[in-house]
């Protein structure tokens, strides 16, 4: 039940890039000095972020990697599932494999109950509630 | 974020377990026999599930294992954590040991994550899933 590290560089690749919204771009050095994240890693989880639409590239010597959509507009579980593959906590049933009663009681009380529970969380924040300048989780908080 | 063998695995015994009559010991062979899990495998997890008291054995020819307290008691929680470890999703939620921990800001969302994923384990107990199973009977004979 781990978030694997192009998880979680991956979110703190795009937070860096949020809190630096103000310059242009920002060179990926930089975002590996601040997080303490090796540059060759970084590397590979922006290409998998630019791929995928959520940052974009700016080219030549003082190049880097920008935000491509509003911090607002980025959710942070469908920036989770394209770094982690899914945000599943088991295989979904295969239609050619039989499941015993067990195996379906457990997946519609447990698994089913889990995914749609994880899913919630990470698909109500967005990077921008995330860097917080405007935090509905956090003013959320404040009214319980 | 997958859950490992051990954690499906293990769920499914114990819930093959709370299903027999109350009392009833069942060895690793008819578990096995029962679920298709290898009897050595569910040897092999039945030493964490003990040492965290969530199944109870006993010995000998007519020997076997008990579910360790009652099944109200014993929650998906439990198990999860007795054989797959700690549940939070990045480490930095429960330990001190990532230098960036002060400042980074990602440990909210992991940490939320984590009260989502408890809060939701600790909730469902061995008999809520024994329920459950009883309750599939009914839909499949209502369909």
């Amino acid at each position: 039940m781990k978030i694997s590290t192009r998880g979680r560089y991956g979110i703190r690749l795009l937070i860096d890039l949020a809190e630096h919204a103000s310059e242009d771009h920002v060179a990926l050095a930089s975002v590996a000095e601040r997080q303490k994240i090796s540059i060759r890693y970084l590397e590979q989880v922006a290409v998998i972020l630019r791929r995928s639409g959520f940052i974009r590239s700016v080219k030549g010597a003082s190049g880097g990697y920008a935000l491509a959509l509003r911090a607002q507009d980025i959710v942070i579980g469908e920036a989770l599932r394209v770094l982690e593959g899914d945000m599943l906590v088991v295989d979904p049933p295969l239609p050619n494999k039989a499941e015993t009663k067990l195996q379906r009681c457990i997946r519609l009380t447990v698994f089913d109950r889990l995914n749609d529970r994880i899913a919630a969380v990470i698909d109500r924040k967005t990077l921008a509630s995330v860097v917080g300048t405007v935090d509905p989780d956090a003013s959320y908080m404040y009214f319980i | 974020m997958r859950i490992s063998t051990k954690g499906r695995y293990s769920l499914e015994a114990l819930l093959h377990m709370t299903l027999l009559p109350q009392g009833e010991y069942s060895s690793t062979r008819s578990i096995a026999e029962n679920t298709g899990i290898s009897d050595g495998y569910l040897e092999q997890l039945f030493i964490p599930l003990r040492k965290a008291g969530i199944v109870q054995g006993i010995r000998g020819p007519q020997g076997g294992y008990l579910p360790g307290r009652p099944v109200e008691e014993i929650t998906v929680g439990d198990i999860l954590r007795a054989v797959e470890g700690p549940l939070e999703p990045v480490a930095c939620v429960t330990q001190n040991t990532c230098p960036m921990k002060e400042t980074c800001i990602s440990t909210h969302t992991w940490s939320d994550l984590y009260h989502e994923i408890t809060d939701c384990v600790d909730a469902i107990s061995l008999a809520d899933l024994a329920a459950a199973y009883y309750a599939m009977d009914k839909m499949e004979y209502a369909i």
